[in-house]
């Protein structure tokens, strides 16, 4: 059962031809992964799906609803969540402050009540910090709630980022390059915590990466990007051994 | 985080108290001048809300004050209108206008939409209510006259009164955007103003949430400008022009234009500081060069603004005295998150 | 509203008017867009510095009654002198703030020139011009036109300057430095490029342009502090119209704001037509050419 379908994406700047009919598919439930050397298009496409990037030709399809007109905050409240390559954390708050962010966005409550501290406030506010609670526990953050985004380390950043995108409760995460900065320890962390999430949740994940080995392990389903264009499609020994994505990747033949 | 807490509100009570009670005994002159402290003490609150929470440099809120003051000083010095429909009116129509001039400031950067608010303000001053423009909203050559109005029953007519009752309107809508900052509306503003690309990622409108900090930030001006019409009798247009826009934006950066205490203590120094001039031989005309050099000083050293400044070296102070402790260092912040 | 019985056989009269004031307009303009591009500092107190330097023109020519010459040469001294001392003391030290706390200082600046010169030369008084050539005209045969002298020199001064600032730009070692600058000034640095005496010289010289364009325009608006003051806003404008860059529309855009300025005088005769007439261009010139992701265009 597909939960997000991409039928012939083309995404062009100016001259430069981002992504060329790029068409995959990710069930319900799935860890894919989206890799491919650098500039193949991989982010691209990822802000195709949030809505950061229209694409020039091509439709994309969220659960059944074509999105391809839908802002970027609409899509989110769809239930796309995604995490950034350069981390895009909000600095100078805390780490709960963060985390409490995607709950606030869904609230119902607006600014009067916000003002006059209505009953309604109180709750939303009770329960955007209970959730954040949760989340900090689950992806065993406690204890760094008060701190600010910008005072911790790389790899607790990015926990942090997944979490706030977690907390949206998201029927599917897009991670850019989660591993980036980080070393084997928390690599391994995060291998380990992806199908974790997957199970408690139920979250589908699609997952870019440079790290070959924590996409072989995670993953279910792979497709390879070079030059903008699908080159290669599914499962992790298939990929591993396919000509084509060791020539994209080694720029030669293995015989 | 409690001691803060407590702190917090030790000062606000002190503060409120001595605000009641120290006016009492002053002369009608100055109990005025209170009054018009605090009514600009809203108005440098509506710059807290648009510059401080959303980051967006704003020259022209005394344009929306002029909106608000303009609207009751025609509608109860032209058609006698009631006084507080009238202000209800203002507070709409300039929070309409706030909006207005939001669309257009969704798509520019901090610099740009600086000069889209001095040509607005440049727009009001020149223009819009120049005589001739439009007179049946600005008066044209004649001052629109308002009367002081009553407060359920009580006429505020007299000089403390009507402190009393700006004192009140302030210290209230100081309450409602301190209640907003602490809350969720505060979290999204500041997250817009952090990224605003990962805001969008978790589900914030930005343009709904920015269009409505306009609204707000104009309203709360409007409000300012009505009650201003109120105390001093009557509205003109030179006391809404563009210098005072420019003067009490550089005061609400040299105070510091995140917090709300920097918007008593920039309305303070905005009424105060020329007064005490008057009493120097120096004249009242040279506040906008203290303003200026002021705030080329402060810039250099203190950016982020006296007000908060002098919070955070306090806090410090009392901090070291009870703990002691330096600030966690990241090897014990990773420390502290568990494998 | 009250409209004037317009008066079209007048239209070649305001289109010179309108030429004149968007030739002092394109200087202080092009003043402004070089110390933008150079610096990176959006200059809110470039008109209080024109008027000041103009009010020094007007000590020296009308106060103590030296050729106007000499005043216009104390002008620009006053405007390069001022433009060094405030990059030097108040810019340069803030090399790694954000761009906005630098402009925030030039609005300082703005308060503290203006009030000085109040203080100075009385804001309300009536200042007579600075009269650089007189008034008289001649006629133009064809259009049945009477030009002034002064007009017509102050086209010419503005012209020759926008001209020569381009060849600045162009083919000096400061022009070319200016411009390494402007595009990157790291790798400008790296090139041996003297970045902060660079960026000096562009505020000594934008701010120089800027006394030029103040006392060239004294004669066609009310010379009072405020008024030259707020000559800055429309400098922005027309920049804005040249994208903060490029030289040829800044002027482009200058000419066309002295015309939009002028042209509604010939119609009505409300006072601030004029500046409705900027705040529409102001407008529309954010929302078409800056929208989000535009390109930016090479200086000159």
């Amino acid at each position: 059962m597909s939960l997000l379908e991409i039928h012939g994406v083309s995404v062009r700047f100016g001259g430069v031809r981002a992504l060329s009919d790029v068409s995959f598919r990710v069930n319900r439930g799935e860890i894919f992964g989206l890799v491919g050397p650098n500039g193949a298009g991989k982010t691209t496409l990822f802000n195709a799906v949030t809505g950061v990037v229209r694409p020039t030709t091509g439709r994309i399809t969220f659960d059944e609803h074509e999105i391809g007109h839908l802002k970027p905050h609409k899509r989110a409240r769809l239930g796309i969540g995604r995490t950034f390559q350069n981390l895009q954390l909000f600095g100078a708050m805390t780490v709960l402050e963060n985390l409490m962010l995607p709950v606030d966005a869904f609230a119902r409550r607006g600014l009067v009540s916000d003002a006059f501290r209505l009953p309604m406030a109180s709750f939303e506010e009770r329960r955007a910090n209970e959730r954040a609670r949760a989340m900090l526990h689950f992806l065993r953050l406690d204890g760094i709630d008060g701190l600010r985004a910008n005072d911790l380390p790389v790899g607790i950043q990015r926990r942090v980022e997944l979490a706030r995108a977690l907390c949206l409760r998201p029927k599917l995460l897009l991670l850019d390059e989660p591993a980036s900065g980080l070393d084997a320890r928390e690599t391994a962390e995060l291998a380990e915590a992806l199908p974790m999430i997957r199970e408690r949740f139920g979250t589908t994940m699609l997952l870019v990466d440079h790290d070959m080995a924590l996409v072989m392990r995670v993953c279910d389903h792979i497709t390879v990007l070079d030059f903008g264009e699908v080159i290669s499609s599914g499962p992790p020994d298939v990929i591993r051994s396919d000509p084509r994505v060791i020539k994209a990747y080694l720029g030669e033949e293995v015989a | 985080m409690n001691d803060n807490v407590r702190l917090r509100r030790i000062t606000v009570v002190a503060a409120l108290a001595v605000a009641i009670v120290v006016p009492l005994f002053i002369s009608n002159f100055y109990q005025f001048e209170a009054s018009e402290i605090a009514v600009l003490a809203i108005l440098v609150l509506s710059l807290v809300v648009i510059t401080g929470y959303v980051g967006q440099i704003s020259f022209c809120q005394y344009s929306f004050a002029a909106i608000g003051a303009f609207t009751v000083g025609s509608l109860v010095g032209g058609h006698h209108w009631s006084f507080w429909l009238a202000l209800v009116v203002a507070v709409a129509f300039s929070s309409v206008v706030g909006i207005l001039v939001g669309i257009p400031a969704l798509r520019l950067s901090g610099l740009f939409l600086a000069i889209l608010t001095v040509a607005v303000a440049l727009f009001f001053d020149r223009f819009l209510l120049a005589a001739g423009t439009w007179d049946s909203f600005s008066g044209g050559l004649n001052p629109w006259r308002v009367g002081r109005p009553s407060f359920f029953g009580i006429g505020l007519d007299g000089p403390y009164a009507y402190y009393a009752f700006t004192l009140g309107a302030f210290a209230v809508m100081a309450w409602l955007v301190w209640n907003l900052r602490i809350g969720k509306t505060g979290r999204v503003l500041r997250a817009i103003r952090g990224s605003e690309i990962a805001a969008s990622m978790i589900g914030i409108d930005v343009t709904l949430w920015k269009l409505a900090a306009f609204g707000l930030s104009a309203g709360l001006a409007g409000l300012a400008g009505g009650l201003l019409a109120a105390g001093v009798g009557g509205v003109s247009p030179p006391s809404f022009d563009f210098l005072h826009s420019i003067q009490i934006a550089a005061l609400a950066t040299v105070m510091g234009v995140e917090s709300i205490a920097s918007a008593a203590a920039g309305a303070l120094a905005l009424v105060a500081v020329p007064e005490i001039l008057t009493h120097t031989p120096i004249s009242a005309d040279y506040f906008p060069l203290f303003v200026g050099g002021v705030l080329i000083v402060q810039l250099v050293f203190a950016p982020q603004g006296a007000v908060p400044k002098m919070v955070e070296d306090i806090k410090h102070l009392l901090a070291r005295g009870r703990h002691g402790e330096p600030d966690a260092t990241t090897d014990e912040i990773s420390a502290k998150v568990t494998v | 509203m009250i409209l004037a019985s317009a008066n079209f056989g007048l239209f070649p009269s305001y289109t010179v008017i309108g030429l004149v004031l968007g030739g002092t307009y394109a200087l202080a303009a092009i003043g402004l867009v070089l110390i933008y591009r150079v610096s990176g500092v959006l200059h809110f107190g470039h008109g209080a510095v024109a008027m000041f330097a103009t009010f020094i023109a007007y000590t020296v020519s009308v106060e103590h009654g030296l050729p106007s010459i000499i005043g216009l040469f104390a002008a620009i001294v006053t405007g390069a002198a001022l433009g060094y001392i405030i990059e030097r003391f108040t810019i340069r030290p803030l090399r790694d703030r954000p761009a906005l706390t630098k402009v925030v200082i030039t609005i300082g600046w703005l308060l503290v020139l203006q009030t000085l010169a109040g203080a100075i030369w009385k804001n309300t008084a009536y200042h007579r011009p600075v009269q650089l050539v007189s008034r008289s005209g001649f006629k133009l045969p064809v259009l049945n036109l009477i030009i002034g002298y002064d007009q017509l020199t102050t086209l010419l001064v503005a012209i020759g300057l926008a001209v020569g600032t381009a060849a600045l730009l162009r083919y000096t070692t400061l022009g070319i430095s200016m411009r390494a600058v402007a595009d990157d000034p790291g790798a400008a640095r790296l090139w041996g490029v003297n970045v902060n005496r660079v960026t000096a010289a562009s505020w000594m010289v934008g701010s120089a342009m800027g006394a030029v364009a103040g006392v060239l325009v004294t004669p066609q608006i009310s010379f009072t502090t405020f008024a030259l003051t707020l000559i800055v806003i429309d400098a922005f404008t027309a920049a804005l119209i040249g994208r903060l860059s490029s030289l040829p529309w800044t002027v482009v855009g200058a000419v066309a704001l002295g015309l939009a300025q002028t042209y509604p005088r010939m119609v009505t005769n409300i006072s601030g037509s004029g500046e409705a007439a900027t705040f529409l261009l102001v407008i529309v010139t954010l929302f078409v050419l800056f929208r989000p992701g535009a390109q930016r265009v090479r200086l000159a």
